[in-house]
């Protein structure tokens, strides 16, 4: 082959992989277009003007300059927006943690331990995924109220947590069934024993089940509505979801448009910094190399 | 108790009511290389697997280096294991990979340091400490696991087929390093394998296992010319040893089908007319046309393979019989031999396998 062809098959080959990267990267803008247009337009219309803001949100860009006014009368709702941020922080932090402890030795022990009527307990807490949950809500407040937990954020958590266990042991049991017995094994030989080997050895390989479980865990108990209003009675406790009702409502018959956009942003900065920091372990496969 | 290496005293092990190993008594002598081999679900694994400690004996005592461990955890017996799926941690790098062992043991860094350094450069693998086992070969993650049985410097090794996820060029590669290993370090090594070749060429003795039971022990010379029984006769060597029917006509002679062959045992309590075994390795079978004592075969088929080749026949009465051919002349499919052999090389078994002498 003579310079000059070489030459020539090598710009139709540029050209080529040219015209399947754009292709390829249109398609990934196309599909980013779609999951963010809602983003940018609640951000959009949360920036409007306090009489722009009080009507109907459209078009929902700001039409007479950028202001914050309806991020500020956020804050004459309930007991202020802040204390309600804190409250479903709270809350939803602490619904993943206790999730994540718990499931995590479940997980471990339903996947490595013999013991008897190991298959039926495990079938029965998945079985409680079929239970509707607004069929148990007067009981879990008759024993809430028993526990003296009614209208605490402790008594909501632990409801949450006991709602997302079913799920969260499932997906935390097939993590540690992924994990080689020899890795383990190997573990032991290095003299790593109980909790040493679950958080040095087998911790990392079960991230992105973790990962999952957290993601999870969080988004449900921050975006949870029904058992927040009807197990929280005082205001100064509800939860984001249950202070938007109210914000929706509005006063006097008159809805504030941008309070519903501003407090739509709020509720949902926090899910996004999860999924961006959590999703790296969410989607990596990391047992690849460790086996044959 | 004995200084020696290892020293298993009737060990069983039963998952649920099965019981998979049947009392097995055993003494390794320090320093020596010790090869198990069996058929697939003997139980090589298993019995590996409680002298490390990662399976419980149901029965009988291990004892290592004259101490009793049968109930110590894996990590304090003084052993190190490199399993057939290597076993890496994926999310360390090599260099933690090798350390976590001595880390957990709490031992001071620049020990450490100084033991990963040796055991990367006795494997060669210094280039490759910070990096992941994912970025690796199949042979150097085996290194790697070497490696990390090295720096715990163990008292005994244990190898569960290491070889077996490798292609066979790096096999034997890895095979040549593993016998340098043992030369360096001295240690006692117990070896699991399916490769004959592996068990012929690293053991020092080999343990013929099968269900549950020990079948012989001995250096791989012995074994493979003084089998125990049939089946150790059967199992060692490739292609395996000819196992004709025949019949014990007394004064060192038997019959095959009609020929007449000499043998010298003395036969033992044998009748004459009882049924015996008589074994010929392939490679000890000579074609040869003129001789009085031969059994006569026709060749089905053979196999070229350059040095030599294998012919596959059949005898008169129909048994089949394998033999090497290392002559130059080319033998073709259909015609007859006359094949014969040293008569110190043949082998005869009782109806119940046991070898006759
Ligand atoms: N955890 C277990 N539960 C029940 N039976 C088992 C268990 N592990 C092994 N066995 C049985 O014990 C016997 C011996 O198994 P083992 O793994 O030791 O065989 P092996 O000689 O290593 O075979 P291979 O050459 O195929 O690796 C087999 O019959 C196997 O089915
Ligand atoms: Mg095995």
């Amino acid at each position: 082959m003579n310079p000059s062809t070489r030459n020539l098959s090598k710009q139709r080959r540029a050209a080529k992989a040219l015209r399947s990267n754009s292709a390829y990267h249109a398609t990934g803008i196309a599909i980013c277009l779609f999951f963010l247009a809602p983003f940018v337009i609640t951000f959009l219309a949360s920036f409007r003007h306090g009489t722009e803001a009080r009507l109907p949100p459209l078009p929902p860009w700001p039409s007479s300059g950028i202001s914050i006014d309806s991020y500020l009368s956020l804050d004459t709702f309930g007991a202020g927006i802040w204390q309600h941020t804190i409250n479903s922080l709270l809350v939803s932090l602490a619904t993943v943690v206790l999730t994540v402890a718990v499931s995590l030795l479940a997980g471990y022990g339903f996947s490595r331990y013999r013991f008897p009527l190991k298959n039926v307990l495990f079938v029965l807490i998945i079985a409680t995924l079929m239970i509707p949950f607004q069929s148990i809500l007067t009981p879990l407040f008759i024993i809430l109220a028993k526990l003296g937990l009614n209208n605490s954020l402790l008594g909501l958590t632990l409801v949450y947590v006991t709602l997302q266990l079913p799920f969260s042991v499932f997906m935390m049991r097939n993590a540690f069934d992924a994990v080689p017995k020899e890795i383990e094994e190997a573990a032991r030989i290095d003299g790593a024993r109980d909790l040493r080997l679950l958080v040095r050895v087998l911790l990392p390989l079960v991230l992105p089940g973790v990962a999952t479980v957290a993601i999870f865990a969080f988004l449900n108990a921050w975006n949870e509505f029904l058992a927040a209003l009807i197990l929280l009675s005082s205001n100064d406790k509800y939860t984001l979801p249950v202070l938007m009702m109210a914000v929706r409502a509005g006063r006097l018959g008159a809805v504030n448009w941008g309070a519903v956009q501003a407090g739509v942003a709020v509720m949902t900065v926090p899910c996004l910094i999860v999924f961006l920091l959590l999703q790296r372990y969410y989607m990596r496969g990391l047992m690849a190399g460790a086996v044959k | 108790m004995s200084d020696t290496g290892v020293v298993l005293t009737d060990i069983r092990k039963s998952f649920g009511s099965l019981e998979v190993i049947h009392g097995i008594d055993l003494t390794i002598a320090e320093g020596s290389f010790v090869v198990f081999v069996g058929p697939s679900g003997c139980g090589k694994s298993t019995l590996l697997r409680m002298i490390a400690g990662l399976e419980e004996v149901t029965d009988g005592e291990i004892e290592i280096k004259g101490r009793n461990v049968t109930d110590l955890d894996p990590s304090d017996r003084g052993i190190a294991m490199v399993f057939q799926s290597y076993a890496l941690y994926p999310h360390m790098s090599v260099r933690d990979n090798l350390a976590f062992g001595l880390k957990m043991a709490h031992t001071e860094p620049a020990e450490i340091e100084a033991r990963v350094r040796a055991a990367s450069a006795i494997l060669k693998i210094d280039p490759l400490l910070e990096r992941r086992p994912g970025q690796l070969s199949g042979g150097q993650r085996q290194r790697v696991a070497i490696g990390r049985a090295i720096v715990r410097k163990p008292d005994v090794f244990l190898f569960d087929e290491p070889l077996s996820n490798l292609d066979a060029e790096l096999r034997v590669s890895m095979r040549i390093e593993i016998a340098r290993l043992h030369r360096e370090l001295g240690n006692t090594m117990i070896y699991v394998t399916h490769d004959q070749t592996e068990a012929m060429t690293l053991a020092d003795v080999i343990v013929v296992l099968r269900d549950g039971r020990i079948e012989q022990t001995g250096s791989p010379r012995e074994i493979y010319e003084n089998p125990a029984n049939m089946f150790v006769a059967g199992f060692i060597g490739s292609p395996r040893m000819n196992l004709l029917n025949a019949q014990w006509l007394g004064n060192g002679k038997v019959a095959i089908g009609q020929t007449e062959m000499t043998i010298p045992v003395s036969g033992g309590g044998l009748k004459p007319g009882d049924k015996v075994s008589f074994g010929i390795r392939p490679e000890h079978l000579v074609v040869a046309d003129n001789t009085d004592e031969g059994l006569d075969a026709r060749v089905d088929f053979f196999e070229y393979l350059g040095g030599t080749q294998y012919l596959y026949c059949q005898l008169a009465d129909g048994q089949p019989i394998t033999a090497e051919h290392r002559g130059a002349e080319p033998i073709a499919a259909g015609s007859t031999v006359r094949l014969t052999s040293e008569t110190g090389k043949r082998r005869l078994f009782d109806h119940e396998g046991r070898r006759l002498t």
